[in-house]
């Protein structure tokens, strides 16, 4: 740098704001300090060589990128990134590829044929839903998907 | 400092609350809110609450109300302070405790503590009053805010050099997380949030709170503190606000700088401040032409690069000439009828007012010479090498003088060109500052007029105009070089200048230009 007036010392007012400043310096504050808990994925940043890629792809946080995802990794988003962006993205391509979301057994479910029965309450029928806690497509036959618990607020 | 009245009594009120040296609670207040606050953050963090934990809420309040904390506004206000120190007690002692070598286990941890209590505090301010009672609840929050900013300052101050950061941080950021959530009660309170949280971190800027500048530093940064002040608040209501702690961020950071020689905490604090001024140069370039003289006044005049992203701002909804056509010519551009807006009161900023008198005395009557000889010892303060003049008072007259010689120059039904704005009083107070002061002061003089250089508008083009005069009337060689050794030239050497393709190619050519010219 440049001081073309030269240079000044600086008031004892500024050598104790150093000071505290250096002292701050030491706990910089962290990136998960200003982001809601990640019970799951927190945040934990190391060095990582500088040929590996250091930002995520660019578009990554648009809703074409989550349709381009597996089902399981969107199933993975939806379960360990809640509350985020992410999730919400997953959701709405895990919607698109027409699962829909159960609130009570809070699992994922796609017909696997058209159902049997159809009316005002409830369908039925065989479907697949994604078990979380064995993490895992299974398949349901005579399951009745009360409309009760579908999810279906607009995304949008 | 502002006098603890009008907006800001409340915040004032909460600080002076835990600064007071000697407050007695009364017996059984500390173990009964510490007891209430457990209570709330095991409710908090505990499975099967509704989403923003209303129910749980409802529950809780009655508890208070058992226990006598929603009694009395003092006691309220006591119950927020014992909370807040509890909150932050049990942070230091996590963030000590050398035994929990994990810190990805340990922060979370404070997390927990730290969000239940803001929920509880955003839970209260949205719930006190009625629904359509928007005082008490701003009353409230601005209690809340001044409790932790005095916490904070107290802590501040008799820790010193182990004082932490984040738990403030965090209330801060959490809460104002919260109270921006899309709710109608929260949005017709808005702008007083955002108002209340400026005053707050005024109260907590960096020559205030040291210990605090670079969590301070990402709090007026945060992506959505910058979005609500700057873009989604109707009629730029907030933009004066945002650009107060702006300029609480350079003023800090100005003794610093000046020096050039950046220890490794300034650069930190320095790195940040340029990112942010990249965004708002991406993102707000309106807001940095508008405040640019505020700023310019108080960044040291050595900081080339930090004065440069705020000069190079321009409305998004103009295009800029090519600079490189051959035979440009500036005058016929539209733009250069319109002055600038300018947002800060130069005239005031003139002083004393006997000065300030004979100034616009002479400006009228060309007259007494005696104003442009005593000129150089209105503007010089001390006899110190790098410290002799008054800089603000510099920049205020240049522009002053400038903005008076355009309106001079309509007035007699003309446009400023190389020829109407020679001869007259503005040109005699310019010509004089560039002979009459030492090389120290004519750096400075220069420096307030290539301020104004910026896009297309009246002053640029006034203010070029008046340089090339000044050059070609210069009557050595010296004041020649130094204008000519304008910072604003030494643009392309910066880093920021790479950062989009288009920018890199401008300078490239300006530099190509400077090529052709000296060889």
């Amino acid at each position: 740098g440049v001081a073309p007036l030269g240079a000044v010392p600086l008031q004892k007012e500024h050598q104790q704001q150093f000071q505290l400043m250096e002292a701050a310096y030491y706990h910089m504050p962290h990136p998960s300090d200003t982001e809601r808990i990640r019970t799951y994925l927190p945040r934990n940043p190391c060095n990582t060589p500088s040929y590996y890629i250091q930002a995520p792809l660019f578009n990554s946080d648009t809703p074409e990128f989550y349709q381009r995802l597996g089902t399981e990794t969107l199933f993975f988003v939806f379960y360990y990134m809640e509350g985020t962006k992410a999730q919400y993205l997953a959701a709405k391509a895990l919607k698109k590829q027409s699962w829909r979301f159960h609130t009570k057994y809070m699992m994922w479910f796609q017909r696997h044929e058209e159902p049997k029965i159809i009316n005002e309450e409830y369908e039925q029928g065989t479907y697949i839903y994604f078990d979380y806690e064995k993490w895992g497509q299974r398949k349901k036959e005579g399951f009745t998907f009360e409309y009760k618990y579908l999810e279906d607020r607009d995304l949008n | 400092d502002r006098a603890p009245m009008g907006p800001t009594v409340h915040i004032h009120n909460g600080i002076l609350q835990v600064r007071a040296p000697n407050y007695e609670d009364p017996p059984g207040l500390v173990e009964k809110t510490d007891f209430l606050l457990r209570e709330w953050i095991n409710i908090y963090n505990s499975q099967h609450q509704g989403r923003d934990s209303t129910k749980a809420f409802s529950i809780f309040v009655h508890q208070m109300n058992v226990h006598g904390i929603l009694k009395t506004d003092d006691l309220i206000t006591r119950f927020f302070r014992l909370s807040t120190q509890l909150c932050v007690e049990t942070v230091y002692r996590a963030l000590l405790d050398k035994s929990n070598a994990n810190m990805t286990l340990i922060r979370p941890k404070c997390y927990h503590t730290l969000d239940a209590f803001v929920r509880l505090v955003s839970l209260l301010v949205k719930h006190s009053g009625d629904a359509n009672n928007t005082t008490t609840k701003i009353h409230l929050l601005n209690k809340v805010l001044g409790i932790v900013a005095g916490c904070l300052l107290q802590d501040h101050d008799t820790r010193t050099v182990d004082f932490q950061q984040m738990p403030y941080q965090r209330i801060f950021t959490m809460l104002f997380l919260e109270l921006n959530a899309p709710e109608p009660i929260l949005e017709a309170i808005n702008l007083h949030v955002l108002t209340a949280y400026c005053h707050t971190f005024h109260i907590l800027r960096p020559s205030k709170a040291a210990g605090f500048c670079y969590a301070w530093l990402e709090l007026i940064s945060h992506r959505v503190f910058i979005g609500r002040m700057l873009a989604t608040t109707p009629q730029q209501k907030c933009w004066s606000l945002y650009a107060q702690l702006l300029v609480d961020l350079f003023r800090y950071l100005a003794p610093f700088l000046r020096n050039a020689e950046l220890a490794k905490p300034v650069t930190m604090l320095y790195k940040g401040t340029l990112r942010v001024l990249l965004v708002l140069l991406h993102d707000f370039p309106e807001f940095l032409c508008d405040y640019y003289y505020g700023f310019c006044d108080v960044i040291p005049p050595n900081c080339i690069q930090m004065r440069n992203l705020i000069l190079s701002a321009f409305p998004r909804t103009m295009r800029l000439p090519d600079p490189f056509i051959p035979n440009l010519k500036v005058d016929m551009l539209p733009e250069i009828s319109y002055a600038p807006r300018i947002n800060t009161n130069i005239s005031l900023t003139i002083s004393p007012a006997q000065f300030k008198k004979d100034l616009d005395s002479y400006l009228k009557a060309r007259a007494p010479v005696t104003f442009l000889s005593e000129l150089r010892s209105n503007l010089q303060i001390s006899n110190e090498p790098g410290v002799r003049y008054n800089i603000s008072l510099m920049n205020a007259l240049v522009l002053y003088v400038g903005t008076q010689a355009i309106a001079y120059i309509r007035n007699k039904g003309l446009t400023p060109s190389m020829s109407t704005i020679a001869h007259s009083a503005h040109m005699d107070i310019f010509q004089n500052l560039t002979v009459d002061l030492d090389t120290e002061g004519r750096y400075l003089f220069f420096n307030a007029m290539a301020n104004q250089l910026r896009y297309p508008n009246s002053h640029t083009h006034y203010f070029s105009c008046t340089f090339l005069y000044l050059f070609a009337e210069a009557n050595t060689e010296v004041i020649q070089e130094q204008i000519t050794r304008n910072p604003t030239y030494k643009f392309w050497q910066h880093q920021f200048v790479h950062c989009a393709p288009e920018i890199e190619k401008l300078f490239e050519s300006v530099a190509r230009s400077c090529f052709v010219k000296t060889s």
